[in-house]
């Protein structure tokens, strides 16, 4: 069988097998369905009944409980700063909610199903007018009922003890801003308060902000002698560098031969001002740069290599397992199967290392060709990449540092981290009394030299209609604090803003991400924030209750426990078992091994059972929900608000989940003797 | 009341409950045909182990047939409508340990569709109608006695006015007196056009009160009929009298001698010591001093 390389057949099988389900459950319960007008109220019977059976098993507890440890494990946690107080908290007390809720609710509803059954009351109830149906949601509805009670506590409880620690860093933040303004103006203190102590402790740390981000890009130690000015890759960062060769493949049947060739600029982050070119060279490490190929439209075919660049800039890769990498020669046909284009991905670890590359033009060569040396097959010679050369630069929350200005190479301008903000005028941004709107910035410094002087961040902003007349200023920043900024309006027009950000002393290296600088919009209520993480708790739970549930309709408890908690893991590994897919997890050894060793039988048979294993772990994993996606603490505990959409498309992910898990429960309970 | 179907009819109804191996599979039931009509009380008779239990289950829906049909109502089986109009009182009480008398008819009441009001009232009119000391109404389940237990079992079986009650063995865990109002309100079940089918091992139960009822034994119908048809020796003739003096009675052995009678047997009635008990009861309560001897 040959399938296209991008056709996951596991996946749509595991759809078809959930689809089938469903489709069972529509024909066959189509009856009870109709029913349950007048059913919703039995089940709710039972549902009441199960959380008397819970408040008898003293579900209530876990309250307390839960409340103990983690007054225990704040009390002992003492954090850093106020803002990353607020952080650990939320984090220790959410998550102390989620485990015990899903340990405690996942036990009863593995266990409800079973007990009625050990005991018989099921022979009483199953002779009232209950159909199978309404039995099964009656426990599913009974138990998350209960978790709903237990949460709706545990939120209560969560949101005094916050307010109440948000009481006292007011008040910290209050008495330390006052001292330092004191001992400033005293002259006993060099440097003013930091502003953003003042904001703590006016405005304390429960917020739910609401934000508008830019894109980020780095627009730094850029060429300008060449045209178009010249771009660099940036060693130490996520920024990749991708070519593009339309359809190598096809035509390479030997290995290529990989050239790179980069301009390499290094500056020393530790030199001292009068350090020269050659001694900064001197104590750097070489260069190193990662080199992946992939298959566009395969992203399970790679190959990687680390390489060092020679002292000129140029690299050389063989890649070693091309056959087994690009072996998509189809012995039934034998014809070669076109796989599609090849990307190369190219990334530097090296910080402080600046990879300029050519724009791909005939002046600028491209940084990457490929030669063919088999010469006894066409086509013979260089292979040029289609594109140009791409550059992405950050992913969505990694760290990234701007240089300061450079002491040793002056002619050159310092990083400029840009971030770009569009259609501001649909955001409305609250304007304040003066006439300016607010920016935050979140930046952290790593002062490699002038450890003395404070940190400044020299700020520009314009709006791209208006680029010659920039709004400049220079804030001091403090780590951990955010830094507020004041606009004015008029830079809020229909083209888009530019806040760009650099660094103001020599060795001060400015760490950001993208969400650094951020345009605040109007705030949204804490406590409405911190019932949107909990509810995504109770989907999660939720969920685990049905497949409990699900699981004990047949099994007794003990089995239908362990059939859950194996879901639950397998639920929260989907990522990996994907990763683990496309690795190379198919072999015994994934591609590396030589092609001597897989002739032999033994070798083949383990690479078989292998194989096979992983993707049966892959197929049961896709038929579990992703229970990764619930993230409760993803905004909350940086003090922003969740977007609405987020609770809402979980609840909808928690429901599209649980149908087909309640019609395998149905379909199994159907049937079911009741003694 | 002439009714279009009968109140329960099986056709041929097996049950054989699976085993691993073919030695451990039990068949509890073979080819039972019954025929219960409305408004009779129908009694299930047999030894431990004869198949009441299970046949009474198959009619429920609880377990699924291996062969052969069984109609309630004259629906099939575990209908969920048919439900409605059913009143089961199981072998023993399966009820929630965890909730008192007056939740868990109200939880029971609730899977009948009543309404607030309705609960209220149908709760303890039947709580009162079985009896339950009012003092332990608000006590969890857990903690009552086995009579106690039973009589709320009884109470939720009768929660719906049902048409049909099917009771298995409903006197088991009673005192005699709880016996004897079992009994009565059985009596008047039928009084009030409520067909009732119970199983019993004990023989006394049903004797005072069935129409009609087979007998099992092995998962096989014994024997089948009305009770006063299989129970009535036609050819004896009993006379009971007082104050028979000794010369009386000689005189009329003599008589009956003398007409032809055979295997004459004179001698004192005895009353059953369940009726003793039960009058002491009765006057206890009723503050006389104990009915020591006796009587009939
Ligand atoms: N769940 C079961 N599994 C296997 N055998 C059973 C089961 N229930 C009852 N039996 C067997 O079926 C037979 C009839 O049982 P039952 O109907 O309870 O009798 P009765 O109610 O007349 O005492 C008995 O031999 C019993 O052991
Ligand atoms: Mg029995």
């Amino acid at each position: 069988m040959n399938h296209h390389p991008g056709f996951d057949y596991i996946a749509i099988s595991a759809y078809a097998v959930i689809g089938i389900l469903v489709v069972a459950f529509v024909l066959l319960a189509f009856r009870d369905v109709g029913r349950l007008r007048t059913g919703i109220f039995r089940a709710w019977a039972i549902g009441r009944t199960t959380i008397a059976e819970a408040w008898n098993a003293r579900i209530w507890a876990i309250v307390p409980i839960w409340f103990v440890i983690c007054l225990i494990i704040s009390l002992l946690v003492r954090p850093y700063s106020a803002a990353s107080q607020v952080e650990i908290y939320l984090t220790i007390l959410l998550r102390a909610q989620l485990v015990m809720l899903l340990v405690y609710l996942g036990i009863l509803a593995c266990v409800s199903l079973p007990r009625e059954r050990e005991r018989r009351t099921l022979i009483t109830t199953g002779s009232k007018p209950i159909s199978r149906l309404e039995l099964l949601l009656g426990k599913v509805i009974g138990i998350c009922a209960a978790g709903l009670a237990m949460l709706v506590l545990m939120t209560a409880i969560t949101w005094g003890f916050m307010v109440v620690i948000n009481m006292h860093i007011k008040h910290d933040a209050a008495v330390l801003y006052e001292h330092e303004q004191h001992s400033y103006n005293a002259m006993v203190r060099r440097i003013p308060p930091e502003p953003g102590v003042r904001y703590t402790a006016r405005h304390g740390v429960l917020q739910a902000q609401n934000y508008y981000t830019g894109t980020l890009r780095i627009a730094g130690l850029i060429n300008y002698q060449t045209n178009p000015p010249e771009r660099a890759l940036k060693g130490g960062s996520s920024e990749t560098l991708y070519f593009e060769f339309p359809s190598l493949p096809a035509q390479v049947v030997s290995p290529p031969v990989f050239l790179l060739h980069f301009t390499v600029l290094r500056l020393n982050p530790g030199a001292k001002p009068n350090t020269s070119a050659q001694q900064t060279a001197a104590v750097l490490p070489p260069v190193r740069i990662h080199i992946t190929a992939v298959l566009r439209d395969n992203p399970m075919v790679t190959a990687q290599q680390s390489l060092t660049l020679s002292p000129n800039g140029t690299a050389e890769w063989r890649p070693k397992h091309w056959t087994n990498f690009f072996s998509l020669y189809d012995p039934t046909t034998g014809r070669l199967f076109d796989p599609g284009p090849v990307l190369l991905k190219v990334t530097s670890p090296t910080l402080g290392a600046y990879l300029f590359f050519g724009a791909g033009t005939k002046a600028q060569p491209p940084a990457c060709l490929a030669f063919n040396l088999d010469r006894s097959r066409a086509p013979a010679g260089v292979m040029i990449p289609k594109l140009n050369p791409v550059i992405t630069g950050f992913k969505s929350n990694n760290k990234q540092e701007i240089v300061g200005p450079s002491y040793s190479h002056p002619g050159i301008p310092a990083e400029v981290a840009s971030f770009e903000f569009h259609h501001l005028p649909d955001k409305r941004i609250p304007i304040g009394k003066h006439g300016n709107f607010t920016v935050h910035l979140f930046l952290s410094v790593d002062k490699q030299e002038n450890e003395a002087l404070p940190a400044i961040a020299d700020i520009t902003a314009f709006t791209l209609a208006d680029p010659a007349h920039p709004f400049r200023m220079q804030v001091r920043f403090a780590e951990k604090h955010l830094t507020v900024l004041k606009l004015p309006k008029s830079l809020l027009d229909e083209s888009a803003l530019v806040i760009n950000i650099q660094s103001n002393y020599p060795g001060h290296w400015i760490k950001l991400t993208q969400n650094s600088v951020q345009i605040v919009r109007p705030p949204s209520s804490f406590i409405v924030n911190l019932a949107k993480s909990e509810f995504i708790i109770f989907c999660e739970v939720v969920l685990l209750v049905v497949i409990g549930v699900t699981a004990s309709a047949r099994l007794g408890w003990p089995v239908a426990m362990l059939t859950t908690m194996v879901c639950y893991v397998l639920g929260n590994l989907f990522h990996f078992v994907y990763k683990l897919m496309i690795l190379g997890g198919f072999g015994l050894y994934g591609p590396y091994i030589d092609s001597k060793m897989k002739g032999l039988w033994y070798y083949q048979i383990g690479s078989f059972i292998t194989a096979v294993m992983v993707k049966m772990l892959y197929a049961l994993v896709r038929l579990m929900p992703d229970f990764t996606r619930f993230d409760p603490l993803h905004d909350i505990i940086i003090s922003r608000n969740l977007p609405w959409i987020v609770p809402v498309v979980d609840a909808g992910w928690t429901l599209a989940c649980a149908l087909p898990i309640l019609a395998l429960g149905y379909l199994l309970l159907r049937k079911q003797e009741l003694a | 009341m002439v009714a279009e179907f009968a109140a329960i009819e099986t056709r041929d109804l097996t049950k054989i409950y699976p085993g691993f191996w073919k030695s451990q599979q039990v068949q509890a039931l073979t080819n039972l045909n019954l025929r219960v009509r409305q408004g009779e009380i129908f009694g299930l008779l047999g030894p431990n182990g004869s198949g009441k239990t299970t046949a009474i289950k198959l009619l429920l829906g609880l377990i699924n047939a291996t062969s052969g049909e069984a109609l309630v109502m004259g629906q099939q089986a575990g209908d969920q409508d048919t439900r409605r109009r059913l009143g089961y009182l199981p072998e023993e009480s399966y009820l929630y340990r965890f909730l008192n008398a007056r939740q868990t008819m109200d939880f029971y009441a609730r899977l009948f569709n009543m309404n607030r009001s309705q609960r209220r009232q149908a709760v303890d009119y039947y709580l009162d109608f079985v009896g339950l000391d009012p003092a332990v109404r608000g006590r969890r389940i857990g903690t009552y006695s086995k009579g106690q237990t039973r009589r709320v079992a009884l109470a939720q079986a009768l929660l719906n006015n049902p048409d049909l009650v099917i009771m298995d063995e409903p006197t088991s865990g009673l005192d005699p007196v709880g016996m004897l109002e079992i009994k009565n309100m059985i009596l008047r079940l039928k009084a009030a056009g409520k067909t009732v089918l119970l199983s019993s091992h004990q023989l006394a139960d049903v004797e005072d009160v069935c129409d009609r009822l087979v007998i099992l034994y092995r998962g096989r119908v014994e024997l089948e009929g009305a009770l006063s048809d299989l129970l009535e020796v036609k050819d004896v003739f009993q006379l009971e009298a007082r104050k028979v003096s000794a010369e009386l009675q000689a005189k009329l052995v003599e008589m009956t001698n003398a007409g032809g009678a055979e295997d004459i047997q004179t001698g004192r009635p005895r009353v059953r010591l369940e009726d003793l008990f039960k009058r002491l009861v009765d006057a206890k309560r009723r503050g006389e001093p104990g009915a020591g001897s006796a009587r009939r």
